[in-house]
């Protein structure tokens, strides 16, 4: 008998066997939007015990997906039907792609005899998605259709991890098919071996080292190897860095570690990289965010560089010694103490020189302290998703991020708009946290639909609105560099946010002095539904530090100082 | 830089558009190809390449393709 991979042998449609086999793969939660070519998956949802959230863009679909996968741990699916629908998933499915998130996106078809005659409702979502998967496929015998969900759930978590798309044409939903083949032989990306010649060349090379830093990406993570570099660095002493995606990797109270790295980083981050004579990259990529001018970065630093994917090694920067592998196998192998006692003396003292001020002048709101202050009440268990600007930024810096998925923030693709989906997605993953969504009034506008669906499945996401009236990070590019000839960045006729949200149903207020600051924190750590908090800030604000592009991290501006 | 890849990949849909793109999008010009589908649904394809950066990296971004079984790398 065939082994149906869990999934029980009848005669099934397509479309019943696509969604037998998403609930064999323990898939509970799915995000689309329905429309002619993906129908019949539609309808065989109405039998099934799979949750669908009906977004209102399909962008937000994937970008909720996106969402429930890095904050749940599991994979995010989103469906959509063809043509538009395949195309507005297309954002999220890249984000998914840039920040390595395990995602299935499922896209209706026009019936295989119309593929290719420029039918209503048809592209070539495969071939224009191509550059932004891990692996996509055309399913073309609804035999196939089971055996292809199995695989492409292993591709999306296996290594590391990504999208991947799975397009239906519509007759091979509908059509009828008996027992699905067994499985096909997936060939897991499996994360190699360290090779022993260089652990030992690693060893020895930290060993040496007089200036040793952790550089921490986003790697460590995906990988679930935060506790791993945490007993680490409880051993070795070593100071760190992290990027973006690395912020909550590394305990932010440790006395050694120094922040984000980078053009929006922290001074003490920027100086010891700067002066390191060793960097230790776990998960990390190089980043042109991160480093700044390539070839200034680091300059007297010798690297030693782990990853579990071996195409990121060496691709920006040369390695000494490059480790392709398991994270924590590495790490548990590089484990020593290490006579570093003036480095972590200096590391230290460079935490505290360049710490945080949250006592800015005025009554103004100031972002980086309601900030500061909205995540040290929020608690342990908080979730953070925020919107892409001045604001994330804001939430990088000074955001008490205490895990790497308490953190949601499109770091690669950079995209506007995925706040919103972002945090309801986590919410419907990890309903025991609070979750909050940080946005700006240029971002939310990108996804503001989604509103509608907090509000219809009661999703009780925290919305902080921080509206400078403006593309705040847009506008602080053209004061800075673009010699304040400001190009289409006013947003000053925004609409009026607390009576928008008001309108889908969802409760908001409002504050524009510092004083309401706490009331307003109080007001919304005790919703119990959704809420927004619209709140106004200064429009010349800028976001300090600033590596201006092209300059090396040792040269930040700070407008602040 | 000319690089000459040997590739085995399965035949299966997308395969060349996949290993193309890829060699594109990572900065090489595709000079030369030689595509032959063989025993076992494994396509053989041979590549001519021009291209400024790391081909040893280009490779390694070529065997992470699900697809792609073996790559080989000779430089002229």
């Amino acid at each position: 008998m065939a082994d149906t991979g869990g999934v029980e042998a009848s005669v099934r449609s397509g479309a019943q066997w696509l969604v037998a086999a998403l609930e064999a793969a323990g898939v509970d939660t799915i995000f689309g939007y329905p429309g002619g070519a993906i129908m019949p998956v539609y309808d065989a949802l109405v039998d099934s015990r799979l949750r669908h959230i009906l977004v209102r863009h399909e962008q937000g679909a994937a970008l909720a997906a996106d969402g429930y996968a890095r904050a749940g741990g599991r994979i995010g699916v989103c469906l959509a039907t063809s043509g538009p629908g395949a195309t507005n998933l297309l954002t999220g499915i890249a984000n998914a792609y840039l920040d390595s998130v395990p995602m299935l996106a499922i896209t209706g078809q026009v019936a295989s005899g119309l593929m290719g005659t420029d039918a209503f409702q048809e592209v070539d979502i495969f071939g224009m998605s191509l550059p932004v998967v891990k692996h996509s496929f055309i399913v073309r015998r609804a035999e196939d259709v089971a055996a292809t969900v199995r695989e492409a759930c292993t591709i999306a978590r296996s290594g590391r991890p990504g999208p991947v798309l799975i397009d239906l044409p519509k007759d091979v939903q509908l059509a009828r098919a008996a027992a699905q083949p067994g499985p096909t032989a997936v060939a897991a990306a499996a994360v190699p071996a360290p090779d022993r010649d260089a652990l030992g060349a690693a060893r020895a090379l930290l060993a040496r080292s007089e200036r040793p830093l952790l550089y921490v990406g986003g790697g460590v993570g995906m990988a679930r190897a935060e506790s791993a570099l945490r007993d680490f660095v409880a051993v070795t002493g070593m100071p760190s860095v992290c990027t973006l995606k690395g912020l909550g990797a590394i305990d932010p109270d440790a006395p050694e570690h120094l922040g984000m790295l980078g053009m929006h980083g922290s001074p003490a981050a920027n100086h010891a990289v700067q002066s390191c004579d060793l960097l230790l990259v776990v998960g990390a990529r190089f980043d042109d965010r991160a480093t700044g001018k390539l070839d200034t970065f680091a300059p007297g630093a010798r690297v030693i560089h782990i990853d579990a994917d071996m195409a990121e090694i060496g691709k920006l920067r040369s390695a000494q010694i490059a480790l392709a592998g398991s994270i924590p196998l590495v790490l548990a192998a590089l484990s020593q103490a290490l006579p570093i006692e003036s480095w972590r003396e200096h590391c230290a003292a460079l935490r505290a020189l360049y710490a945080n001020r949250y006592d800015a002048p005025g009554a103004d709101i100031y972002a980086p302290a309601l900030l500061r202050e909205l995540s040290l009440a929020a608690g342990d268990q908080a979730i953070v998703s925020c919107d892409v600007g001045q604001h994330q930024m804001w939430v990088a810096q000074h955001w008490h991020i205490r895990a790497p998925h308490a953190h949601l923030s499109s770091g690669g693709l950079g995209a506007m708009g995925y706040g919103l989906p972002a945090a309801l997605g986590a919410q419907l993953a990890r309903p025991d946290a609070c979750v909050v969504c940080v946005s700006g009034d240029g971002s939310i506008m990108m996804n503001i639909q989604e509103l509608a669906t907090l509000r219809r499945y009661a999703i009780p996401v925290k919305i902080v609105l921080l509206d400078n009236g403006c593309l705040g990070m847009v506008r602080q590019w053209q004061e800075l560099f673009f010699e304040q000839r400001y190009s289409e960045v006013d947003l000053s006729d925004n609409p009026d946010f607390v009576a928008l949200a008001q309108a889908f149903g969802i409760e908001a207020f409002g504050i524009d002095a510092r004083a309401q600051v706490p009331g307003a924190i109080r007001r919304l750590l005790d919703a119990r539904g959704p809420i927004l908090c619209h709140v106004r800030i200064d429009p010349r604000a800028n976001v300090w530090p600033l590596v201006p592009p092209g300059k090396s991290n040792g040269e930040m501006m700070d407008g602040a100082a | 830089m000319i690089q000459r890849l040997h590739v085995t990949l399965l035949d299966v849909e997308g395969a060349l558009q996949r290993l193309l793109g890829t060699a594109e999008r990572r900065g090489f010009h595709v000079l030369q190809l030689h595509a032959e589908v063989g025993a076992g649904d494994l396509c053989r394809v041979a590549l001519t390449l021009e291209g400024v950066r790391d081909a040893m990296l280009l490779r390694r971004q070529l065997e992470r393709l699900h697809e792609v079984r073996e790559v080989s790398l000779a430089t002229e």
